[in-house]
């Protein structure tokens, strides 16, 4: 207890404040918002994978989730990250399932 | 071996491009196989060449059907057939049943008087091998292929990045813990019940907080490592094109009574332009940039915003101007608020009362990892900074504002209150209508629900009543 109450002592230990999330604890420029259009663009990227045999589509799907996984926060919930990574996977592996050929990128004349 | 994150992109984007360079070549290898591979029809076209070659020897007329047929039926049949073989010869054995032999006369006679013809027309159907086995031609799959290795890349980014920020927020860290277990009498809280793990708070891969409590002049300090993504691969090469730092964010809760009322703000120029517009606080009390090099003697690309004069050059004492010429570079902004409440509004979510405001020094430092220093070293060059906060924290304690500013300050509040008001009253009267409107409606609904003509009837009585009294003072009104 000794120099607490001393006078070149700043510390004061009854005047702790717990940490809890508030808006002012928030990032000034807003959150970072990169998980939450990765997921989006992923799944908007799957399903076309899926319904219209895109390969490169499914393919974009998966580095869609990745973006996602690399850049979420610690306490995000891991359900949703797991969700996108499967859908993704999935839609390539129908999509090579369906017509094993090689991908063709839409831009490259057939 | 510590290299800069500028030298590690640039590996990273050389060895993308030799991958690149390496398939392509592959891809050109290939080449004389994909002509012939590519060719979807190639396999039922061969079917097609059997068969003439059998018709020819046994039967004529069914050459002729099959010769007569292909063009047209072609293209059905390789999507009905697409890798089962043995129903392709399935099909083609019943698919002319239904065919009236009659209808073909003639072009028996053609083919029957002209028989090499047959053969001399073959080359329209292109003659192709089957295609090879999926697993000898492999270098068909260069696109799937880069596509992997991209991925690989990206995982093996996101592992080195991860353990570099992981590296910067622990020196960091063990370089402050010392001074500031002398400052603080809780260091690193994870907002748990019981501290279990008193430290750096990992948020993301790139974002690191820690939180100090438990000092006189403010409720709490957090500290927030908010370094490059180098998790990211992508954000790493938009970092290329778009630099950015990393940065050290400190915010220091003030004690309510700690902080007199005033608003002002100093920052590099970029970053002033972005607070001016993003910031509710400065857009409203101090949105004029004013230069804070003849004043204060700090380097040009500074500027200043700031309420009430008197705060900024009390505050920006000679001690804090020589600090900040010495390390440029790490100061980003420097903003000290009594009417902090984070960012603007949008326009769509306009609130219908004032927002929650905050005693709040926000300080944003850079931290310089770039020019090849290592990490020790940016950190020791970040230490005046984070003690200068320690420093504006007593000084904005013990700072009080003269009678005269206090007044104006106080008028600022008070006229941006009522202009607030003003703005959202007509929104609130419309609110208020809205509600009332909807509780009648709901009243009526039950009304009409119940089966008791009576009470309807007294009902509608009731609001006939209500209606014409509420007409009724204006009527008197016109009439004095």
């Amino acid at each position: 207890m000794f120099g607490i109450n001393n006078s070149s002592d700043s510390r004061r230990s009854d005047r702790i404040h717990r940490y809890k999330a508030s808006a002012f604890n928030q990032n000034q420029n807003g959150e970072d918002l990169t998980p939450d259009y990765m997921n989006v663009l992923g799944m908007v990227f799957s399903m076309c994978g899926l319904m219209m045999r895109l390969k490169w589509c499914a393919w974009a799907a998966l580095y869609c989730s990745c973006i996602s996984f690399a850049s979420s926060k610690i306490n995000d919930d891991t359900k949703q990250i797991l969700s996108s990574f499967m859908l993704s996977i999935s839609a390539v592996v129908m999509s090579y399932l369906q017509n094993p050929t090689p991908m063709v990128l839409p831009w490259s004349s057939v | 071996m510590s290299s800069s994150p500028v030298d590690r992109s640039h590996w990273l984007t050389i060895f993308a491009l030799t991958l690149l360079f390496v398939s392509y070549n592959i891809a050109n290898a290939g080449i004389n196989h994909l002509d012939i591979e590519d060719n979807e029809f190639a396999e039922f076209e061969d079917f097609d060449v059997e068969d003439v070659v059998a018709g020819v020897a046994s039967e004529q007329k069914n050459v002729v059907h099959e010769r007569e047929d292909p063009p047209s039926q072609e293209p059905d049949r390789e999507i009905e057939t697409a890798d089962e073989d043995e129903a392709t010869v399935e099909i083609e054995d019943n698919e002319f049943e239904h065919v009236d032999e009659d209808e073909y006369e003639g072009y028996e006679k053609d083919s029957a008087t002209k028989p090499d013809l047959k053969l001399n027309e073959g080359p329209k159907i292109t003659f192709a091998q089957l295609p090879a086995h999926l697993r000898s031609n492999w270098e068909s799959y260069y696109l799937e292929l880069m596509i992997l290795a991209g991925l690989v890349l990206y995982f093996f980014n996101f592992f080195l990045g991860r353990s570099k920020n992981q590296r910067i927020a622990e020196t960091w860290y063990s370089a402050f813990k010392g001074p500031l277990l002398e400052k603080f009498a809780l260091v690193g809280d994870d907002g748990k019940l019981e501290n279990s793990q008193p430290g750096l708070m990992k948020e993301s891969e790139n974002v690191y907080l820690l939180w100090c409590s438990g000092r006189t002049g403010c409720e709490a300090v957090l500290f927030e490592l908010r370094l490059l993504k180098r998790q990211d691969l992508v954000a790493m090469v938009m970092n290329l094109f778009r630099p950015q730092q990393d940065q050290v964010h400190v915010k220091v809760f003030m004690n309510d009574s700690d902080m007199d009322s005033f608003v002002m703000c100093l920052a590099a120029k970029k970053t002033a332009t972005r607070l001016i517009r993003e910031m509710a606080d400065i857009s409203v009390y101090c949105p004029e940039k004013k230069s804070a090099v003849d004043k204060f003697g700090l380097p040009t690309n500074f500027v200043l915003m700031s309420e009430i004069g008197e705060a900024s050059t009390t505050l920006l004492d000679a001690r804090v101007c020589s600090l900040i010429n010495n390390i440029p570079e790490v100061i980003e902004s420097i903003h000290f608020s009594d009417q902090y409440s984070g960012p603007k509004q949008t326009e769509d979510t306009a609130p219908s009362k004032m927002p929650e405001v905050k005693k709040m020094l926000i300080f944003n430092f850079n931290l310089p990892l770039k020019n090849g220093k290592s990490i020790v070293e940016a950190v020791e060059i970040i230490r005046p900074a984070i003690m200068l906060t320690f420093y504006c924290i007593d000084r904005v304690k013990r700072f009080r504002l003269s009678k005269e500013f206090k007044a104006k300050a106080e008028k600022n509040r008070q006229k941006v209150e009522e202009a607030f008001l003003k703005s959202t009253h007509a929104a609130r009267a419309e609110a208020a209508a809205a509600r009332r409107e909807e509780k009648r409606r709901q009243e009526k609904e039950k009304i009409l629900q119940d089966d008791d003509p009576e009470k309807q009837r007294k009902w509608e009585e009731k609001e006939n009543k209500r209606l014409a009294k509420k007409r009724m003072p204006k009527m008197k009104a016109i009439k004095v």
